[in-house]
C-alpha cells in the first residue's frame, strides 16, 4: 500500500513515516503542499495523509483538487491542530474521509488508516 | 421564449460601470427595501423591484411579490427599460406587439402593466431598473411618474453613498495601520537605542571618576549632560507607547506622599534659574501615607515642575498640594503647579496636551524637549481617572493643576505586612552591585527583612565571594563594571556548575531584557527602584522549595518511541533533529515576535508545535498554541510576552537534556 504523507514540519513528517514503513506501508513524504500536489497526479497512491496548514498548498486545497479536479475518491486524512473547531466540519464539507487532531496517536492513525483502506477495497 | 432581447450599445462598459459598485450578491439593505416599498405605495401596485442587470441575468437588490432573487435575463421585461433614458410604461401588455406572447405575461408574474425607470449612474451607464407591476390595466399620473424617477436617482445616490463608505473605510484602515507602524517603530528604536546608550552613560560616568584635566572634564560633563537628556527623550516615547498598549499597569501601595513631594522638590531645586523663587506649599491637612502609584505622581510632577522651570526667568514657581475632599475612604487632592514664565498663547491651550505639539514651534530649537511630556502627562493622571487642567496668559505664567483621589491606608494592614515579611528564616545573601547608594539601600532593606547580606563591587568579586562562602540566594545587578550580571549569571550556572537562586535588579523594565535574563538562567526579576514589598516577594518564590525552576524536566519519550517502533537509531535520529533545528527555529520565533510579524510568528508557533508534540512538552506546545492564537489575533498581550519567556526558557533546558542524553 502507498501512502503519500505531505506535512511540513521535518520532525513529525519522518516520525510518521517512518512507523508506517514499520508497519509495512511504503510512503512518499513531502514538505511542500504544491511538491505532493504534482506527487498526487502522477504517481497512483492508496491514500493521502497531510497536514492542513502546509506551505504551498493547503491540505485543504490538496483534497479539494483531488475531489474536484482529479475526480478521485482516494481515502484522504487531514491532520489538524487542536483548538481549530471549524476544521472538523470543513474537511468533511470538501470530501476528506477523516481529520486527525494533532497531536497524533500513531495507533489511532494505524487504525483509521487500516479501516479507510479496507472499506474502499 | 423571447430569447432575442436587445442589447444596449455600450453594453461593456455599462457592465463595468455595475461591476463597480460590487452590488450584485449583496445582503438585503434597509435603504432599498424602503424605496421598494414607497414604489408599491405610490402607484398601488402588488410588485415592485429594484435590479441589477449584468451579462446574463437580472438580479433582484430589493423586491416585493416576486419572490425570486433573480430571473435569466432573456426572460426580462427589463432589458427595453436600459435601453431608455426615461420611464418606459406599458399599460396594457395584451395590447402590446413585443409584449403581448411573453411568456410573464401569458403566465409566469401574469404581467398586464408595467412601469421601469433606468438606475443611470453618474457617468451615464443603465446598470439596473427601478419597477412597478401590477396584473391589471394601469396608467400613472405625472405625480407618480416624477415619484419614481426621483426614487430612481435616490438608489443611485445610495450605491454611491456606499462605494464612498468603502472607499474612506479602506483610507481609514490605511491610516490606522501607518499609526500602529510609526508607533512600533517609535518604540522598537527607543528600545534599542536605550541599550546602546545606557552603556554610553555607564562608562561615561566611569571616565569621569578617573583623573582627568579641566578640559577633559568639561568635555566629558558635556557627553554625560547630553547622555541623560537622550535618555529621557527616549524614556519619554517608550512610555507613551506602554501607555498605548495599555501595559503601563497603575500600582496601588502605600505611599508617603509628603516624603514624595519633598523628594520631587529637593530633586528640581537646582534646575530653578537665579531669579526664579521655587516653593512648595503642603496643605496641613494632607495626609501623611496614602495608597497610590507613587511612581507615576513622581513623573507627573517631575515633568510639570520641570516645564515649569524651564520656562520661567523670573518670578517664582509654587508646587501646591491641598485636600478638596476627604471620605471614609480615600482623600481627593489638588496638586497645582503654577509659574511666572512665558505662558502659552490663547491658541495653543488646546493642543498643548497633543503629542509633538509645544506652545510655539520655535520652542522646540529655544527650549528643547520632545513635545511628549504634558501628553504623558495628561495620560498618566487619566490612568488614575484624573483629569489635568491648565489656565494661562502669554507673558504672564501658567497654571497646571489636577485632582486626584487616593485610598486611605489601614494602619492595620501596614502592621500585618511588616510582620508576615519573613517566614524564610535567617538567609545568607550575596549582593552584587557597583553603585554605593544602591549598597546602602539594598543592605537596610534586607536587613530589615531580617537577612544577612554581603556585597561585592562587581560580578568578579561576587564569583570569588560565591566560591569562599555559602549563599542562599544573590541578587544581582544587570550594569557593572569588569563583569557584568548576565555575565556573571552565565558564569555561575555554566562554569561553576550552581543552581543557586538569582534575582535581577534593574533600573530599566525593558521588554526583551527580563526575556535575557531568563535566558541566561535567573530566577526571577526585580525593576529598580525596587519596592520592598516586589523584592520580598521575588526572594519567596525563587526560596520556594519545589520551584519549577530548579526541578530539573524529565522528558518523556514514550510517544517517540511509539513512533519509532522500539527503534533506538531513529529515535538518535529525531533528537539529533530536534536539537540541530528547534534552537534555530526558536530564535527566529522571538525575533518574529520582537519584530510583531505576527505572521511569522503564526506560522512557526503553529510549526513547532508538532515538534514540540512529539516530545510530549506539553507545558511548551501549550505556551505555543496561546503565542499562535494571538498571532492570529493580530494582537499580542502581555500574556503572549509572559509565554515567549516560558517557551524560551523551558526550551533551552530542554535542548540542554536532550543533548546531554
Amino acid at each position: 500500500m502507498r501512502i503519500i504523507l505531505a506535512e511540513d514540519n521535518d520532525i513529525l513528517r519522518k516520525s510518521l513515516s517512518f512507523f508506517l514503513e514499520s508497519k509495512g506501508f511504503s510512503v512518499d513524504q513531502f514538505s511542500d503542499g504544491k511538491e505532493a500536489l504534482e506527487a498526487i497526479e502522477k504517481e497512483n497512491y492508496d491514500l493521502i495523509l497531510t497536514d492542513i496548514n502546509m506551505p504551498g498548498v493547503s491540505g485543504m486545497e490538496i483534497t479539494q483538487h483531488v475531489r474536484e479536479n482529479l475526480k478521485s475518491d482516494i481515502p484522504v486524512i487531514i491532520l489538524t491542530s487542536s483548538g481549530v473547531e471549524q476544521t472538523e466540519l470543513d474537511s468533511f464539507d470538501i470530501g476528506a474521509n477523516e481529520f486527525i487532531a494533532k497531536p497524533v496517536s500513531p495507533a489511532v492513525l494505524l487504525v483509521r488508516i487500516n479501516k479507510l483502506l479496507k472499506t474502499r477495497i | 421564449m423571447n430569447k432575442n432581447y436587445p442589447i444596449p450599445e455600450n453594453e461593456l462598459q455599462r457592465l463595468a460601470a455595475l461591476k463597480r459598485y460590487n452590488i450584485l450578491d449583496t445582503l438585503p439593505d434597509d435603504a432599498f427595501d424602503d424605496a421598494t416599498r414607497l414604489v408599491s405605495y405610490i402607484c398601488g401596485v402588488p410588485i415592485a423591484h429594484i435590479s441589477f442587470i449584468d451579462e446574463d441575468r437580472q438580479w433582484f437588490k430589493s423586491e416585493i411579490g416576486i419572490g425570486v432573487s433573480e430571473v435569466p435575463r432573456e426572460i426580462s421585461f427589463c432589458n427595453y427599460t436600459i435601453l431608455d433614458t426615461k420611464i418606459v410604461e406599458i399599460n396594457d401588455t395584451h395590447k402590446n406587439e413585443t409584449f403581448k406572447d411573453d411568456p410573464n405575461v401569458t403566465g409566469g408574474f401574469n404581467v398586464r402593466f408595467y412601469a421601469g425607470v433606468p438606475l443611470t449612474t453618474p457617468d451615464g451607464y443603465n446598470i439596473g431598473t427601478l419597477c412597478a407591476v401590477d396584473h391589471v390595466v394601469k396608467e400613472l399620473n405625472d405625480n407618480q411618474r416624477n415619484a419614481l424617477s426621483i426614487i430612481a436617482k435616490h438608489v443611485i445616490a445610495q450605491l454611491e453613498l456606499g462605494t464612498k463608505n468603502k472607499q474612506l473605510y479602506v483610507q481609514r484602515k490605511i491610516a490606522e495601520r501607518a499609526v500602529l507602524a510609526r508607533d512600533s517603530f517609535l518604540a522598537n528604536m527607543s528600545h534599542e537605542i536605550r541599550t546602546p546608550l545606557n552603556a554610553i552613560i555607564g562608562f561615561t560616568d566611569l571616565l569621569a571618576q578617573s583623573e582627568l584635566n579641566e578640559t577633559q572634564h568639561d568635555y566629558i560633563e558635556s557627553v554625560q549632560i547630553a547622555g541623560e537628556n537622550l535618555l529621557l527623550i527616549v524614556n519619554d516615547i517608550l512610555d507613551l507607547s506602554k501607555i498605548e498598549s495599555g501595559s503601563l499597569p497603575i500600582e496601588s501601595e502605600p505611599f508617603n506622599l509628603k516624603k514624595t513631594l519633598k523628594h520631587v522638590y529637593n530633586l528640581l531645586k537646582v534646575k530653578a534659574q537665579k531669579d526664579v523663587e521655587f516653593n512648595l506649599f503642603l496643605d496641613a491637612e494632607m495626609p501623611d501615607m496614602v495608597i497610590g502609584d507613587q511612581g507615576r505622581l513622581n513623573q507627573i510632577l517631575v515633568n510639570l515642575i520641570g516645564n515649569s522651570l524651564k520656562f520661567t526667568s523670573e518670578g517664582e514657581v509654587t508646587v501646591s498640594v491641598k485636600k478638596v475632599d476627604e471620605t471614609d475612604e480615600s482623600y481627593s487632592l489638588k496638586f497645582s503647579v503654577k509659574d511666572t514664565g512665558v505662558g502659552i498663547p490663547e491658541n495653543k491651550i488646546g493642543t498643548i496636551f497633543e503629542r509633538f505639539t509645544q506652545g510655539e514651534e520655535s520652542t522646540t530649537r529655544k527650549f528643547g524637549g520632545t513635545g511628549l511630556g504634558l501628553n504623558i502627562v495628561k495620560q498618566l493622571v487619566e490612568l488614575q481617572k484624573g483629569e489635568v487642567h491648565v489656565k494661562s496668559k502669554v507673558n504672564r505664567g501658567s497654571e497646571f493643576f489636577f485632582i486626584l483621589s487616593y485610598k486611605k491606608t489601614d494602619s492595620a494592614e501596614m502592621a500585618i505586612k511588616t510582620i508576615s515579611k519573613n517566614d524564610l528564616g535567617n538567609l545568607k545573601i550575596l549582593l552584587c552591585e557597583d553603585n554605593v547608594l544602591n549598597q546602602k539601600l539594598a543592605k537596610s532593606v534586607i536587613n530589615n527583612f531580617g537577612f544577612e547580606l554581603d556585597i561585592a563591587q562587581n560580578g568578579e568579586e561576587g564569583i570569588e565571594l560565591l566560591s569562599k562562602n555559602e549563599y542562599d540566594l544573590v541578587l544581582m545587578d544587570l550594569q557593572m563594571p569588569v563583569k557584568d550580571g548576565y555575565q556573571t549569571t552565565e558564569y555561575i550556572r555554566c562554569e561553576m556548575n550552581s543552581n543557586i537562586p538569582i534575582i535581577a535588579m534593574t533600573a530599566h523594565s525593558l521588554v526583551g531584557e527580563q526575556e535575557l535574563c531568563y535566558k541566561v538562567g535567573m530566577n526571577a526579576y526585580v525593576p529598580k527602584p525596587f519596592k520592598q514589598s516586589v523584592l520580598l516577594k521575588a526572594i519567596k518564590t525563587v526560596m520556594k522549595p519545589g520551584g519549577d525552576m530548579q526541578q530539573k524536566r524529565i522528558i518523556d519519550m514514550s510517544f517517540l518511541d511509539e513512533m519509532a517502533c522500539g527503534d533506538p537509531e531513529f529515535r538518535k535520529d529525531m533528537i539529533d533533529l530536534f536539537v540541530e533545528k528547534i534552537p534555530n527555529q526558536s530564535e527566529q520565533l522571538a525575533e518574529a515576535f520582537k519584530n510583531v510579524d505576527y505572521q511569522n510568528v503564526k506560522k512557526l508557533a503553529h510549526n513547532m508545535k508538532s515538534s514540540m508534540d512529539i516530545f510530549m512538552l506539553n507545558d511548551l506546545s501549550d505556551c505555543l498554541t496561546v503565542i499562535e492564537e494571538e498571532a492570529l489575533k493580530g494582537k499580542f498581550t502581555a500574556e503572549t510576552a509572559d509565554k515567549m519567556n516560558i517557551y524560551s526558557s523551558g526550551i533551552d533546558e530542554v535542548v540542554k537534556i536532550l543533548k546531554e542524553l
